[in-house]
């Protein structure tokens, strides 16, 4: 795992903040949300430890920022990289990996329907598990259930 | 001149997204039809939420053209409940029986997948008889769920295939019999603990566990027996719905899905955990990825559990099944942080990712849920496809909406 955090240091530089390893075949940064679509792409098409496979992606609210996840798989190497992108509260707005991971589709609709993080250039971001017509985003730390979220219940 | 487009009014007036966007695309479409100088007839059609062959709330918004399928939209949520808003007002323990009721056919396998994660956010290892008694219960609950998998698969191909239904349903009765001799509970088990598990096997239960085991192997060659040959059988299934390996890689495939494909992911080995690594098993590959392959897959995937659980109960050592200062408080704090635990479902990677920040409740958990992501390729499998296929499709991906609306 060690050599494989090199390897991507190497590659990447600053671009993957915090690397570190995750035991025991994860590894863990940070990359800055305008860069993410580019790092993604290159991560996609990294020669011999290529990361084709968008294993999940999450959206987590805390509280001072919102944060997206992503969980990429490398097949050669059979290891994780899981990459956190910051993204602040008032401009809930991210790139979308949609066009390079289809497999991140219905994911970032979800965050999008429970944590209210927008994906620029998502082909369809629609509400996925709730309602066409609900209101809010529930996964939010600050969120409030009232019975006008719900107009048709 | 060209003719205004006229919009279907009755579509575009249904206070639904799903049919809006159906109807959007056909009129896209009919701008640039493949067909050209013919005149294109669509019929938009619900199929679900409450159909038969789509083993719970799925809606499908298929856009027909006579019977071909044009277009897919799938619809879930309706069995949405809330499991990860849920995770934020219960503690870790309270949670366990929540998991149960995600992935509800192989509540054992979601239940395991979470206390790892737990597990490995509050560094606890369980203890090694408990290690065993979790593959046992694992493997046990992945034949029940591949039993019912295969047999309402089956059921809906062909009127023979009820008796499929029947056969399958009958063996799957002494395992979930099993199972409740040792959790108390048929299906919603609430067994596994942070360090173990809650009970040690009552007396005589791996005399009866092995009766079960010796059975089984014949009621599976019943099984094979009934439809391998079967003409009609075949028809609908070879060569339907292909899985490519590309599909695999693009959208995350797992599970049987992904391994009838002929790849060979199987986090009991890519990525062991428990006591894996020293059993012996093999993964059951595909060639075409195929319908009959997923089907195949699942089969010989039974057969290699069977061979898991008698490995597992005669290696089952002594010892305590829980750790023992996690009995009493039911409380359990882990440092702050997050982990990723994958755990291979009988239906692909089942993972949680929790974040804790050092409470007695989860910060944000969340669920990889193999079928929610299997189900994104299903517009690219269906498209094309006739009518009648997509009801041996579906069954063949094996879903389960429990898991893919949380």
């Amino acid at each position: 795992m060690e050599e494989i955090g090199e390897r991507l240091a190497a590659a990447f530089g600053d671009e993957l903040g915090d690397l570190r390893v995750q035991e025991p075949d994860t590894l863990v940064c940070r990359v800055a949300r305008e860069r993410l679509h580019d790092v993604a792409q290159r991560l996609k098409e990294l020669p011999e430890l290529g990361y084709p496979t968008c294993n999940w992606v999450a959206g987590v609210d805390y509280t001072t920022h919102l944060e997206s996840v992503y969980h990429l798989y490398s097949w050669s190497s059979n290891s994780y990289l899981e990459i956190h992108v910051e993204i602040p509260r008032d401009a809930a707005v991210c790139d979308s990996v949609c066009d390079l991971f289809p497999a991140a589709n219905w994911h970032e609709r979800e965050a999008w329907d429970m944590v209210g993080i927008r994906y620029k250039g998502h082909p369809d971001l629609r509400r996925i598990l709730l309602k066409d017509d609900f209101v809010g985003h529930p996964l939010r730390k600050d969120y409030v259930d009232l019975i006008e979220n719900h107009p048709h219940a | 001149m060209p003719e205004p487009v006229v919009e279907p009014t009755i579509f575009s007036e249904a206070p639904d997204e799903a049919i809006r966007l159906a109807v959007r695309r056909v009129m896209d479409e009919q701008s640039v039809s493949d067909l050209e100088g013919l005149e294109l007839d669509t019929v938009i059609v619900n199929m679900g939420p409450q159909h038969p062959s789509t083993h719970g709330v799925l809606r499908l918004v298929v856009t027909l053209d006579g019977e071909l399928i044009r277009d897919v939209i799938p619809v879930i949520g309706y069995l949405h409940r809330c499991k990860e808003k849920l995770a934020e007002k219960r503690t870790y323990y309270q949670y366990i029986p929540i998991v149960d009721r995600t992935e509800y056919l192989a509540s054992m396998n979601c239940e395991w997948g979470y206390v790892m994660t737990v597990e490995k956010l509050a560094g606890i290892r369980p203890t090694r008889r408990a290690e065993f008694i979790r593959v046992i219960v694992g493997e046990l609950m992945r034949i029940a769920s591949h039993q019912v998998a295969v047999g309402t698969f089956v059921a809906d191909l062909a009127p023979l295939g009820t008796a499929m239904a029947f056969y399958t349903f009958r063996d799957r009765e002494r395992i979930l019999d099993l199972l409740e001799a040792v959790s108390g509970a048929r299906m919603m088990f609430n067994y596994f603990r942070f360090g173990g598990v809650r009970f040690d096997l009552p007396d005589g239960w791996v005399e009866r566990c092995r009766e079960v085991l010796a059975d089984l192997p014949r009621h599976f060659d019943e099984y094979e027996n009934l439809v391998n040959d079967n003409a009609i059988f075949l028809q609908r299934c070879v060569g339907k719905g292909v899985i490519t390996q590309q599909d695999v890689v693009d959208y995350a495939i797992t599970g049987p899905n992904a391994r009838a494909s002929g790849v060979a992911i199987d986090l009991r080995r890519t990525r062991p955990y428990s006591v894996y690594p020293g059993l012996d098993f093999d993964i059951c590959l595909g060639e075409h990825g195929d319908v009959y392959d997923r089907y195949k897959v699942r089969v010989d995937e039974m057969r290699q559990s069977v061979n898991i659980v008698s490995q597992c109960l005669d290696m089952l050592p002594r010892g305590p099944v829980q750790l023992g200062t996690l009995r009493a408080p039911y409380t359990i704090t882990p440092p702050p942080g997050s982990a990723y635990v994958g755990q291979e479902n009988p239906r692909g990677e089942y993972g949680t990712y929790i974040v804790s920040d050092g409470s007695r409740y989860p910060y944000r958990l969340k669920f990889r849920d193999p079928c929610f992501i299997n189900l994104q390729l299903f517009p690219k499998v269906l498209r094309g496809v006739k009518i009648a296929d997509a009801i041996a499709i579906s069954g063949s991906f094996d879903m389960v909406l429990g898991g893919i609306d949380r």
